[in-house]
């Protein structure tokens, strides 16, 4: 009887020892796979700020997609900012500002179905005008748009910088960088270009629309008015959530 | 070194990531309620920081990440397990590198600082933090964590 019992207890404890010894090999596994987790973590994190740190856009050696633009707005009038045809009856007025991250998605997804359908049926032209909120980078960005308008490439020069926008504010809004976009949308004489974007008119220029914007009640960008023979002069539109809404507008405004 | 019971750490987790899903909600509701999303004049970090190309991945708002890593955190209060211990621990952490990467990102590529961002990532950072503690001190006691034959 006490033998049995003796050998119970020899049996238990053996069992409470494989169980302690199971638990310290489990732990110094969780604790190596944490370690390694911690270790992947750090490698991860540090490519990321590594991939992130080389320049997304606004990079004047590397200006892209200056086909895309060219072929968007080939053959469509250009008279100073406006695009499209001067018999159009609807004026779109679009208030942006060149270093903004929202104008730059509009431009690329908003407005070429908007520039395709009303503006090349000669229903509607667009409008820029600057509105520089972001920075003070905004505003001779703004200058050097209104500067390549007078070769009648300021659409071409809007759209290009939008799609090699860089971070705002970072200063990738450059001399460099102006003049790279100037010469990829098709400016044949920087140094016009050069003069005229450093010209009192064109600062002017710049400083008046953004305080007609602010007098129209934005605060932000992009912002739309628009004028027809449907409108009462010109509306504000804010921002219209999508081309769709743009469309509409205008037909209202026709 | 005295560890605080685990207990104690499994309610200060429970908390913690409570407070995080609160602040990762606010900031996911206050971008998808926004209309048509634009630049603001003379806003604040915020606003730089939420219309930054950065806030989305892959057209997710990064506070949905955010929500769902803090939710997981919450289970794994929940339960007493090395799998949950473990578990705790390798969510807050990954929450904690993307943490580094989002301040790194606010800091020096948008220049702005948000200060919902900033909470979420002090948040997460006691998560990990106290997940870790949970780990080292806590880890293989599954075993020990059944109630003694006598």
């Amino acid at each position: 009887m006490s033998n049995k019992r003796e050998r119970e207890k020899r049996r238990e404890q053996r069992l409470q020892e494989e169980t302690k010894v199971a638990s310290a090999d489990r732990r110094t596994r969780l604790l190596q796979f944490g370690a390694g987790a911690v270790f992947l973590a750090i490698v991860a994190v540090t490519v990321l700020i590594v991939a992130s740190s080389g320049g997304s856009g606004g990079d004047a050696g590397d200006i892209k997609e200056a086909g895309e633009v060219d072929s968007l707005l080939a053959g469509i009038p250009q008279e100073n900012m406006e695009l499209g045809r001067p018999t159009s009856p609807v004026k779109v007025f679009e208030y942006g500002d060149l270093q903004c991250p929202f104008c730059k998605a509009y431009s690329e997804e908003v407005l070429p179905q908007v520039i395709e359908g009303p503006v090349k049926q000669g229903k509607a032209r667009i409008v820029f005008r600057n509105f520089t909120i972001i920075g003070p980078d905004s505003v001779p960005a703004g200058e050097a748009t209104l500067a390549a308008a007078e070769q009648g490439r300021g659409w071409n020069y809007l759209e290009l910088f939008y799609r090699n926008q860089g971070t705002e504010n970072s200063g990738y809004a450059n001399d460099e960088f102006f003049t790279a976009v100037a010469r990829a949308s098709g400016v044949k004489n920087i140094a016009k270009w050069n003069e005229a974007r450093k010209s009192s008119e064109v600062a002017d220029e710049v400083a008046k629309t953004t305080e007609e914007a602010k007098k129209l009640g934005f605060n932000g960008t992009p912002s739309f008015a628009i004028e027809g023979p449907g409108t009462k002069g010109m509306e504000a539109l804010e921002t219209p959530g999508s081309a769709g809404d743009l469309e509409s507008a205008i037909e209202e405004a026709s | 070194m005295r560890f605080p019971s685990e207990a104690t750490l499994r309610k200060l987790i429970a908390f913690v990531a409570a407070l995080g899903i609160g602040v990762a909600t606010y900031i996911a509701i206050a971008d998808s309620g926004g209309g048509a999303p634009t630049c603001l004049a003379g806003g604040s970090g915020c606003e730089t920081v939420a219309n930054s190309s950065y806030s989305h991945i892959a057209g997710v708002n990064v506070a949905v990440f955010g929500i769902v890593g803090y939710i997981a955190i919450l289970g794994t209060a929940f339960l007493a397990s090395d799998l949950a211990r473990f578990g705790g621990f390798a969510v807050s952490l990954g929450g904690f590198g993307f943490s580094v990467y989002l301040t790194y990102l606010e800091l020096f590529k948008i220049e702005a600082i948000c200060q919902w961002c900033v909470s979420s990532a002090v948040l997460m950072t006691v998560l990990f933090l106290l997940n870790a503690t949970r780990l080292i001190g806590y880890a293989g006691t599954d075993g020990a964590a059944l109630p003694e034959k006598t």
